[in-house]
């Protein structure tokens, strides 16, 4: 019995560190295989060049000087950074004030709120956008129902086949994705701990910026990479509800891989492109909110 | 410190809500009006589009297509993002398992257009034509970070030391696994593997640069889109989002049940 024990006890000593790496493996080696390798192999092709559909080895920089160089490529580089920031700007507010009514002032309701509005993230994504067209098109329901209420006598023509239209869209579709991270962060905030705070005579927006956007500025963070990557890598969105004038680079990128004027690399440079953005984005809106934090 | 602000945030919840729901709502009405011109008022209604919705030559293909991969995503993403979530409890090392917690999650980050060129080229470098097997893999990828996200929030209530009281009993660590643990977590596992299903019958993304000319429900919805208007895509919309609906709460009544 005792040599059982304790056969037992430095089997489990032993094999435990094995074992337990034992269940990462299947979903580690898919990771590895096909993401992590994956997006080597693009960062490797926007190094090559491309002629006709062959790909040429190479290790030059040419894709993405000529992405910086061309003013058509910068144009539209400038106007996804635009739709992406006005895409974050609306939805990052609107996601933290429905966390915080979610969490403070709900309470139980709250989960039920969450999950209608996680329910509409997994509610067709092609659908979705699509029915704005028909919401916002020139004779669609908000046209004309503002018609008939006889607000406006000509159709606004701005809301569809725009900028303005593809800002709305986008706005429902990255809304219930940066409500997630907002929502978790403030589940950890205490609620006496804001109630303490305006016990003691701070106003209410002096408690918002000082204390309750500090302790969640994690999850303000995150809610904002989520939708600012998701704005500017949307494709589909510019597509069907932009005008000629609302190209977007993900339109771009999609195009120099699934076209008629295919090019990999130039495609797979500006994806990196896309991405880099964003880090320095996500670095420039820290450094701004914790300065308007503290200030 | 709320309560004066109560009928103030009662207002923006059901504003938030309305502006989300407002696309689904249309689609769904729109698909059972006689005018192909999506505008008010609405003069009849009819079951019309759902008849030319099914006539489309493409549909068996694309239904077929689309139920393979979301029974693949099902399965390949609920078993290996479960054990991955099982694999990270049980690190004993936290910094460590939020690191790979953190990294799991990078493909629901990075952009679907990113992640499907990604695989594209590497298909092409490793020379498997495109298809479903490469739309396949592509839809397992983007279902585990979410399989992994909704097992790891479940499993870290998991009352582990009723394993070790049924070791302690005589339970080898396979009896273990299937009499205590498995019939515990699998309300769960299943509850991730429907929402995995969900989430491949709705991606269009990845799917249009690696299927090549095979189609699935959403790159015929699209293909029709890119066409004009057809109330025929309400139709099919609207039923692809009932399904999508019943697997995503089916998903959630099974996660809420207490384990």
């Amino acid at each position: 019995m005792g040599e059982l024990l304790g056969n037992s006890l430095s089997n489990s000593a032993e094999g435990a560190q094995a074992r337990g790496i034992l269940p990462l493996l299947p979903a580690g080696a898919f990771y590895a295989l096909f993401f992590g390798v994956p997006m080597l192999s693009l960062l490797v092709i926007s190094l090559w060049r491309a002629q006709g559909f062959e790909l040429i080895p190479d290790f030059t920089l040419a894709n993405y000087q000529k992405i910086i160089e061309s003013s058509l490529y910068r144009g539209v580089l400038l106007r996804t950074v635009g739709v992406g920031l006005a895409a974050a700007a609306i939805v990052v507010p609107v996601a933290f004030t429905l966390a915080y009514v979610m969490r403070f002032v709900f309470e139980r309701r709250g989960q039920l709120i969450l999950q209608l509005v996680l329910l509409s993230l997994f509610s067709g994504y092609l659908v979705r956008i699509y029915a704005w067209r028909t919401i916002l098109g020139k004779q669609g329901l908000l046209n004309s129902a503002l018609q008939s209420i006889g607000i406006i006598d000509q159709p606004l023509d701005f809301l569809i086949y725009s900028n303005v239209a593809v800002v709305i869209t986008l706005v429902g579709l990255l809304l219930p994705l940066a409500v997630l991270p907002l929502f978790s962060a403030m589940q950890n905030v205490p609620r006496n701990l804001l109630e303490a705070a305006r016990d003691l005579g701070a106003g209410r927006f002096y408690v918002l910026r000082t204390v309750l956007v500090p302790l969640v500025m994690p999850g303000v963070r995150t809610a904002f990479a989520f939708a600012f990557l998701l704005a500017a890598g949307d494709y589909v969105t510019p597509s069907l509800v932009g005008g000629t004038q609302s190209v977007m680079i993900g339109n771009i990128i999609a195009d120099q891989f699934r076209g008629t004027g295919t090019n990999w690399p130039l495609g797979a440079a500006m994806a990196f492109i896309v991405v880099g953005v964003t880090v320095l984005l996500y670095l420039a809106i820290t450094q701004l909110m914790r300065w308007v934090t503290r200030w | 410190m709320v309560r004066g602000s109560h009928l103030l945030s009662r207002l923006f919840v059901a504003l938030v809500l309305f502006y989300l729901y407002a696309p689904i709502l249309v689609t769904v009405v729109f698909s059972f009006t006689t005018s192909p011109r999506l505008s008010l008022p609405i003069e009849g209604l009819t079951f019309d589009w759902y008849g030319r919705a099914f006539a489309d030559p493409l549909i068996p293909m694309a239904l077929q297509n689309s139920a393979i991969l979301a029974l693949v995503s099902a399965v390949g993403s609920g078993i290996a993002g479960a054990a991955f979530a099982f694999g990270l409890v049980m690190l004993r090392n936290g910094r460590l398992r939020l690191a790979l917690l953190t990294t799991s999650m990078l493909p629901a980050i990075v952009p679907l257009l990113v992640i499907g060129i990604a695989l594209a080229v590497f298909f092409r470098t490793i020379g498997l034509p495109q298809g479903l097997f490469g739309a396949a893999i592509g839809h397992v990828l983007v279902c585990l970070p979410f399989v992994i996200l909704t097992m790891n929030a479940r499993l870290e209530s998991f009352d582990f030391s009723i394993l070790e009281a049924a070791r302690d009993l005589g339970a080898s660590r396979y009896q273990a696994f299937r009499d205590i643990t498995l019939p515990l977590v699998r309300p769960s596992v299943v509850g991730a593997a429907l929402l995995a299903a969900a989430l491949s019958l709705d991606e269009f993304v990845v799917t249009w640069f690696n299927i090549g000319t095979q189609q699935t429900v959403p790159t015929l919805v699209w293909g029709l889109m890119r066409r004009g208007i057809d109330p025929s895509i309400n139709a099919i919309a609207t039923l692809l989002l009932a399904l999508l609906v019943c697997l995503v709460v089916g998903s959630n009544l099974l996660n809420r049940r207490k384990s």
